[in-house]
């Protein structure tokens, strides 16, 4: 077992990937030589040639267009967008085209692309290079959504969206790519993480926090700072956005009857809203209090780092939600 | 527009049961018209119009209950109404002043309608948990935001009166059916009893004096009385009991007070409560004056009342304003009875039957007597343990020498016989 950053998990997943199968090729700005702008590609493009690691034109439609073109020929492409502001660019081919294609094919197709790109602030990247644009993707039938919190579910969810036969949305969050943590050494034992399932993190009996990404380590924070006040609070890491784990959410609902979501995402009409809903239905009769979201303001991410930080959800704001729920 | 308020109908009265409109919205009514029901206190009023109006719109509807003071419909016209004219009080009485009846409009519009009206809040775990384990929510007072009632206060009620074990293991398992047991849905003069009588044992910190009383000279005094009396004008024990308590409160002023939360109210008439069984329930309607009234007037009193009571015609002035009632199941033939106080008062007499028993006398040779079980609860907030035992020993004494009930009461504060 060795103790890595984030971004050589991703790093080593896409190594691990292409070692295993030979129609796994990697297309993006910068990747080749350059090794990626966050160093995720770093070494790849020496080791597997220039025919699997495809350094492209500054064009984030035509990327992801030839991606959904090979994806749908029988390759496994894994894209990188820079930030993941610049998906916006890539919306036609994914929505209209990847996300469409196993249903209007009638099951006889389907594209297994990965799409990669970070999100998220705190590095003072203003507000086209911080967005967090995770609930567009999830909102698209057809689409999957992950959201790794550390090195291990890097790694895990990669994989396990590569070998996935439909796309994924890989989003990373870029403040932790320099985050430690154990990945086994031997690569049989480096595990894939199941699509679509969540993790408790932390158990509590007294309010339940669900959060994913970045905002896991600030729920794991506010709880230790609660936990002081004899106050247990339980967290949940989501993993996947899309398909998400109703079935945990809830079950974890049925023993601590209180909920907040955290995320770092616009709190309005974002991934906390569906599952405020969905809780709001199915978990009606477990609610002893308001389920609370913490999210950014309805607002862009603005550059100044006092700015930055007021905006940005944290801790303390999570602690303030779960005390409100719990009153 | 005007707002017509829940009444204030009795001393300590603070919020009401809207039982019955009378008046739909949008009809008008005439001054004397009845436009609601309210229930309180074991009795059920109507509440008249006191001007011509229009009931604009109603804001609590029927079985909800309310605090004094509170809107629960607003008029057209009408200045004045809602104002049920409240008993008048005993003057040198500390009060609060009756409730007013028309408050200032306080913005208008729809949105005022939802804030006004009273909306029971509750999580929907509160709720559930509620549900299953049979606890009223409307008794409970919510610790959480805006008075919402949570979890954690269910659980507190559903602990405090354990259900039977077999009712539990049923609230286990909702759906499951209950072979040995029906659901009866509450109504709400049931309703309003439970709360009543649970608050008062809650609230209310009892002790019980017991005291037997020799009444074999009563029990020939009543016969004499009654030798040459009509049936319907016959004096009964109980007339004898209420008679005997008028004087003993005449006699002790200091007993004749009630516990009012942050005062004492001090009453200047002895007015004594009567236990009466009624279809609908216990009611209590209250013999006025009964340290000054003769016994004949007692009894004509108590006949007209518990006629009323079980008629269901008892008005606001039938109750109330009482230190004390008398609950008598002699006739039942129970040996003694430990009664629950009735909300205000500070003490209830429970009274069991004649038992014919031998006492040794003076001599130790044993002597055949007469004797009733008196069991007297106490208010221990305004209440000690020695005025009790003294008080009730004054009773007795009346008792078993009971041609004093004959007698016109003592002015207040006059040595008495007990001291």
């Amino acid at each position: 077992m060795s103790e890595i950053r984030y971004i050589k998990a991703v790093n080593q997943a896409l190594a691990d990937a292409m070692e295993a199968d030979p129609t796994v090729f990697l297309i993006g700005e910068d990747i080749g030589a350059a090794g990626g702008s966050f160093k995720a590609t770093r070494g790849l493009l020496d080791r597997f040639g220039p025919g699997r690691v495809y350094d492209s034109p500054i064009s984030e439609a035509a990327i992801t267009g030839m991606a959904v073109g090979a994806a749908l020929t029988g390759m496994r492409p894994v894209v990188e967008i820079m930030f993941m502001d610049f998906t916006t660019l890539s919306m036609d081919m994914l929505v209209n085209q990847a996300a469409k294609a196993r249903s209007m094919f009638g099951g006889q197709g389907s594209v297994p692309m990965v799409l990669r790109t970070p999100h998220g602030g705190g590095l003072n990247a203003g507000p086209q290079h911080s967005q967090c644009l995770e609930a567009w993707f999830a909102h698209v039938p057809g689409l999957k959504v992950v959201c790794p919190s550390g090195p291990a579910d890097a790694y895990g969810l990669l994989r396990a969206a590569i070998d996935d036969p439909d796309p994924v949305i890989v989003v990373e969050n870029k403040a932790l790519y320099a985050m430690k943590g154990d990945l086994p050494d031997a690569p049989r034992d480096r595990e894939r993480i199941e699509i679509g399932k969540g993790r408790i993190v932390r158990a509590g009996r007294d309010a339940t926090v669900v959060a994913y990404g970045a905002a896991v380590a600030m729920a794991q924070t506010a709880a230790a700072i609660l936990a002081d006040d004899g106050i247990e609070v339980e967290v949940i890491d989501l993993r996947s956005v899309q398909p998400w784990d109703e079935a945990l959410v809830l079950e974890s609902l049925t023993r601590t009857h209180n909920l907040v979501i955290a995320h770092e995402a616009v709190e309005a009409f974002g991934v906390g809203a569906e599952i405020a809903a969905r809780m709001a239905d199915i978990g009606f009769d477990e609610l002893d209090g308001p389920i609370l979201r913490v999210g950014a303001p309805f607002a862009p991410s603005p550059f100044g780092k006092t700015l930055e930080d007021a905006y940005r959800p944290n801790a303390d704001r999570i602690v303030a939600a779960i005390r409100r729920t719990l009153a | 527009m005007t707002d017509l308020v829940m009444p204030k109908l009795g001393l300590t009265m603070t919020e009401g049961l809207l039982t019955e409109w009378h008046v739909a919205p949008g009809a008008a009514f005439r001054e004397g018209d009845v436009l609601f029901t309210v229930e309180t206190e074991k009795v059920a009023s109507d509440v008249e119009a006191q001007a011509d109006g229009v009931l604009a719109e109603i804001l609590v509807p029927e079985g909800e209950t309310v605090a004094v003071g509170r809107p629960v419909a607003r008029l057209v016209g009408g200045a004045g109404a809602g104002e049920a004219a409240p008993r008048t009080l005993p003057a040198g009485i500390p009060e609060t002043p009756p409730a007013q009846a028309h408050t200032p409009e306080p913005g208008g519009g729809a949105h005022e309608v939802a804030r006004l009206a009273p909306r029971l809040r509750a999580t929907p775990l509160a709720r559930r948990i509620a549900a299953q384990q049979g606890v009223d929510l409307r008794a409970l007072s919510g610790s959480g935001p805006r008075g919402r009632i949570k979890a954690r206060d269910v659980a507190r009620a559903a602990q405090a009166p354990a259900p039977a074990p077999d009712m539990r293991a049923a609230a286990g398992a909702p759906d499951a059916p209950m072979p040995a047991a029906t659901r009866i849905a509450l109504d709400p003069v049931r309703l309003a009893v439970a709360r009543r009588v649970s608050a008062a044992k809650r609230d209310i910190p009892h002790f019980h004096v017991t005291h037997e009383a020799e009444v074999s000279a009563l029990m020939a005094l009543r016969a004499e009385l009654n030798a040459d009396a009509p049936p319907a004008l016959r004096i009964s024990v109980t007339h004898m009991l209420i008679r005997a308590l008028g004087l003993a409160l005449s006699a002790r002023p200091a007993m004749n007070r009630i516990w009012a939360g942050d005062h004492i109210l001090a009453l200047c008439e002895a007015n004594v409560g009567m236990v009466t069984q009624t279809p609908d329930g216990l009611r209590v309607p209250v013999i006025r004056d009964a340290g000054r009234a003769p016994l004949d007037e007692i009894a004509a009193q108590a006949r007209a009342l518990a006629e009323r009571a079980r008629s269901g015609a008892l008005g606001p002035g039938d109750v109330g304003d009482g230190v004390i009632a008398v609950s008598n199941l002699g006739m039942m033939g129970v040996s003694s009875l430990t009664p629950i106080i009735n909300p205000p008062n500070a003490m209830i007499l429970g009274v069991g039957a004649e038992r014919q028993l031998f006492r040794p006398d003076a001599g130790g040779a044993p002597a055949l007597r007469r004797e009733l079980m008196l069991t007297l609860a106490c208010d221990h907030r305004i209440i000690d343990g020695a005025d009790a035992a003294r008080f009730l020993a004054e009773l007795v004494a009346i008792l078993e020498t009971p041609l004093r009930l004959l007698r016109p009461a003592r002015r207040a504060g006059a040595p008495s016989a007990g001291d």
